[in-house]
């Protein structure tokens, strides 16, 4: 069978659901779970080797043939959009239901609809003019999602700098795109890595998909937007829609000739981006904020890997080019299948309890057990604790790293310290999620909203569940994979596809496998050697306090307040403190707040003064006739003067 | 038949020999004091009696709080059987498997803080707090030194990597990696194990609240954890792996003994730090740990 079937399918099923969506809410989610399904089909098809896919159409759109082409490394991704699109909708079913969003549920379902089908455009597109067409359309529709709830201010603010930093990014693609045009003649798209020419437009590239992954300091649309952005969307645009850009920058530095700069530059990128982002996560306090700048540090990761494979690819290193490259693309999947399960979580702990305030949550495991367990288990993954499936793909990356030190070339110097970043990375992203799932769920509610929450009903914990077997699977099964990856490492690079899967990949697997099963059993164990003999419940110990209060746990800002200050330089934390005063205080204020540094300390200072510039030469514009004449008399003169002495030289 | 009874025995000496280093350091610090101490085997008595005895929970804690700790366990006897034994040789060896053995110490890290936020004791979100911080160095130290002995060796697998001498920058790579063995393990200067009822402890007050088996599979996890680390110095610097099985295990052993009495004089002869000098420290090590591996660089190629 090919792709073409299932293809056809999913794209019929997810056009009607996007006429259906807004009045019918239960066919409407059938008929995305059975264009999902569909999508998933076809991608897998290609992942287990039918091959590539090519299909031209025989009428034009906008003056050029359609052109599709479905291989492995975009199968990749099309099965990932499949996975959190469907998970994603189901969530919304009841997470943004009709009854507790009458006037938004209806258009969220549309667009959800319309967000889906133009990222499988995306990634099908093989010509520029109809990538930048699917581009766009992804762009808008993620700008809808994001503010379904309008009322909210801050949802507007947020929509409106997605919106704003898309399009900065989208014009980098429309200058991409045409000159690629123009230097080939033509707008089709694919392998063209021997017009040396070419090489410069990369950068191009790395700018326009690098907006749109949030890659370090061009994320500045991201924390808002997914923070502010209902939950199912967030995941969705954390899981799926930054990796558009990320598949934007592996196709193209696939197919293109590179400046040999590429690999330097995508490696510190990566590296700065990865430390720096999981800096600011540790820094929040709002839960879906952190999760988002999780995303910055996730993504960084992915362009170490990537970096990584450009420096292995430019001088001829297929062992540990590969590993890396691979390490990257598991990272794709492993990324949006937690992450996609932490915006859930954090949703569902939105819906129960009002807030996304860590300081104001607290204790949640009672009441909402199934929760609070799926989100630990992300939150290891997210951590890249074995035997989970974040592990395993930087563990790929490490083993890159590694080799690539070993090699002793001149790309040692990048590998090296990329590993020591990664190393801390891992190790602060292991105490910020510490922070984000046990501050949440355990100790005592913090707040009278904390006390009152519920866990969330049947058709937001399925999706959940799902994606944590999937976490787990990869986790356990990682040999099973490699084939896909191999294939869709040999899209990126022809020589590297062939090689055999590095051996220690089974052998992981297995003691992964053994891990777990230990672990499981060890836990059990303890469990009934405690249980018999009587639990006695008493309150917490706490070196004897008798009556230890909620108010007294450690809270977000003290749970980050030992690592944070080692990143003041760049986070410039802000403090507002009013210590207490005299001999019986009567009141102390202590606020502090992490800014988003780059928006506030970067580009809003740099948007002003182009205002202020702007503002200075609207002087000239006042209205009064004899001086727009005095202008061009002043105009002719200046002319007259250039003409003069132009001529006399 | 031989490979269960080998991996069997390796587990034996983990488990069973683990529990005496403590005692050790205890008696070389009753010794510098002029005491006599606790017997060096108190741990052991102190594991037995505590698994006997019944558990008090706080009305807060979830069942993670048991997990915890049984995780947390399973993770570092996981990473000690990673660890070769010197001629003994390690339980499973891969390529790349000095990352699962980082990672596995990892684990036990969140599952101690998991376990110890269970409470919502402020004590003890302070000592998780501290303890998944300051990690941070002491991760990026320890990396770096694995990293040193990957270029040193040309290999990303523990038994190979372990196997020869550290070369030229073996001693600022020591002297590194003690300082992350004091830092991972909670001692002086880092941490002071003997209190337990003050705002500066890292380890020790994140098991305020644990008490009966779960606070033995801890301390027991404890003892591992300052085994392996131990274990992971004496080899990353001694040529282990050049030696006749005898002496080599003769030099493993001695050289556990003696980083256990390097822990002891250390905590005998210095006071704990002020906490805003511990990243200055873990800073250092991290530091020596880069030159060790500027060394392995140069040296190498020699």
């Amino acid at each position: 069978m090919t792709p073409a079937l299932p293809l056809g399918v999913a794209a019929a099923t997810l056009v009607v659901s996007m006429m259906l969506g807004l009045r019918w809410s239960r066919g409407w989610l059938a008929l995305v779970v059975a264009g999902a399904l569909a999508t998933a089909v076809a991608a897998v098809l290609v992942l287990a080797g039918a091959g590539e896919w090519e299909w031209r159409s025989t009428f034009a759109v906008g003056g050029e043939r359609l052109h599709l082409r479905l291989d492995a490394l975009s199968a990749m991704f099309l099965l990932l959009v499949g996975v959190v699109g469907a998970a994603g909708a189901v969530y919304a079913r009841e997470y943004w239901s009709d009854e507790r969003y009458p006037r938004s549920a209806g258009r969220g379902r549309c667009w959800w609809s319309a967000l889906f089908v133009s990222q499988a455009a995306v990634l099908l597109a093989s010509n520029g003019l109809h990538f930048l067409l699917a581009w766009e359309l992804f762009a808008v529709c993620g700008y809808f999602l994001i503010v379904l709830e309008s009322r909210r201010r801050d949802v507007r603010a947020a929509g409106w700098l997605y919106l704003a930093a898309s399009h900065a990014g989208t014009l980098g693609l429309f200058a991409f795109f045409s000159a690629l045009a123009a230097q080939t003649g033509s707008w089709e798209l694919g392998p063209m890595r021997e017009q040396a020419a070419l090489a410069p437009l990369f950068w191009l590239a790395l700018f326009g998909f690098a907006v749109k992954a949030g890659v370090f300091p061009l994320h500045i649309w991201l924390p808002s937007a997914h923070a502010s952005a209902p939950s199912h969307v967030s995941a969705v645009l954390s899981g799926v829609a930054l990796k558009m850009g990320v598949y934007g920058l592996v196709r193209f530095s696939g197919w293109l000739p590179l400046p040999g700069a590429a690999g330097w530059v995508v490696i510190s990128l990566g590296a700065a981006g990865a430390l720096l982002g999981i800096a600011f996560a540790l820094a929040q306090n709002d839960l879906k904020r952190l999760l988002a700048y999780s995303s910055v540090e996730n993504i960084g990761v992915i362009m170490i890997g990537l970096g990584a494979a450009l420096l292995g690819a430019a001088r001829g290193e297929t062992s540990w080019g590969r590993l890396a490259l691979a390490g990257a693309l598991l990272h794709v999947w492993n990324h949006g299948l937690f992450k996609s399960l932490l915006f859930f979580g954090a949703g569902s702990v939105l819906h129960a309890t009002g807030t996304r305030e860590i300081s104001r949550l607290g204790g949640l495991w009672r009441a909402m057990p199934w929760t609070a367990g799926l989100f630990a288990l992300g939150a290891m993954a997210v951590a890249a604790l074995p035997p989970l499936n974040g592990f395993v793909s930087e563990w790929l990356v490490y083993l890159g790293l590694f080799d690539g030190a070993m090699g002793r070339g001149a790309a040692a110097w990048a590998t090296m310290p990329a590993a020591i970043v990664l190393a801390m990375t891992g190790a602060l992203a292991l105490a910020t999620f510490v922070k984000a799932s046990a501050l949440v769920f355990l100790g005592a509610p913090r707040t009278r909203a904390a006390t009152r929450a519920h866990e969330s009903g049947r058709w937001m914990r399925a999706p959940m569940a799902g994606l944590a077997a999937a976490c787990v699977a990869l986790g356990l099964a990682p040999g099973l994979i490699w084939p896909v990856l191999a294939r869709a490492t040999g899209v990126w690079h022809p020589a590297w596809g062939t090689a055999e899967a590095p051996g220690p990949f089974g052998t992981l697997g297995t003691v992964h496998l053994v891990l777990a099963i230990l672990m499981v059993a060890a836990a059990v164990g303890l469990g009934r050697r405690v249980h018999p003999r009587g639990l006695r419940r008493a309150p917490t110990w706490d070196c004897g306090f008798a009556a230890p209060s909620a108010r007294m746990q450690y809270t977000s800002g003290s749970f980050g307040g030992v690592a944070t200050p080692w990143f003041a330089l760049v986070l410039r934390p802000a403090r507002i403190q009013r210590r207490p005063r005299g001999y019986f205080p009567a009141d102390t204020l202590h606020l502090q707040r992490v800014p988003e540094t780059v928006l506030e300390h970067v580009i809003e200072p740099v948007g002003r003064a182009i205002l202020r510039g702007a503002s200075l030469a609207r002087r000239l514009q006042h209205g009064r006739l004899q001086f727009y004449i005095a202008y061009v008399g002043v105009g002719l003169v200046a002319l007259g003067a250039i003409a003069w002495w132009g001529d006399v030289r | 038949m031989m490979p269960l009874v080998e991996s069997l025995l390796r587990l034996l000496v983990w488990l069973l020999l683990a529990p005496l280093l403590p005692g050790l350091i205890n008696q070389v610090k009753a010794w510098v004091a002029g005491r006599r101490g606790p017997p060096a085997l108190q741990l052991y008595y102190d594991l037995a009696r505590l698994w006997r005895k019944g558990v008090v929970l706080s009305h807060l804690a979830s069942p993670g709080f048991l997990a915890g700790p049984a995780v947390g366990w399973v993770a570092i006897t996981g990473a000690a059987l990673l660890l070769p034994l010197g001629p003994g040789g390690g339980g499973v060896s891969f390529r790349g498997d000095v990352l699962l053995f980082v990672y596995l110490l990892a684990v036990a890290r969140f599952c101690t803080a998991w376990a110890a936020l269970e409470t919502g004791s402020a004590f003890e979100g302070m000592g998780a707090a501290r303890e998944v911080s300051f990690a941070v160095l002491a991760e990026v130290a320890l990396i770096t030194a694995i990293l040193t002995l990957s270029v040193q060796s040309g290999s990303v697998t523990l038994a190979t990597m372990l196997a020869p001498a550290a070369g030229a920058g073996a001693v600022l790579l020591a002297a590194g990696l003690f300082a992350v063995l004091l830092a991972e393990n909670c001692r002086v200067p880092f941490d002071d194990p003997n209190t337990h009822l003050e705002l500066t402890m890292i380890h020790e007050v994140m098991v305020l609240d644990h008490s009966g088996p779960p606070l033995a599979v801890v301390l027991h996890g404890a003892a591992m954890k300052l085994m392996i680390f131990a274990v992971l110095l004496v080899q990353a610097v001694l040529p282990i792996g050049t030696l006749s099985p005898v002496v080599a295990a003769g030099w493993l052993a001695g050289g556990v003994l003696g980083v256990t009495l390097g822990v002891g004089l250390v905590e005998s002869l210095l006071a704990r730090f002020a906490f805003r000098r511990v990243p200055l420290l873990l800073t250092t090590a991290f530091l020596l740990c880069l030159f060790a591996l500027l060394l392995a660089w140069k040296g190498g190629g020699a």
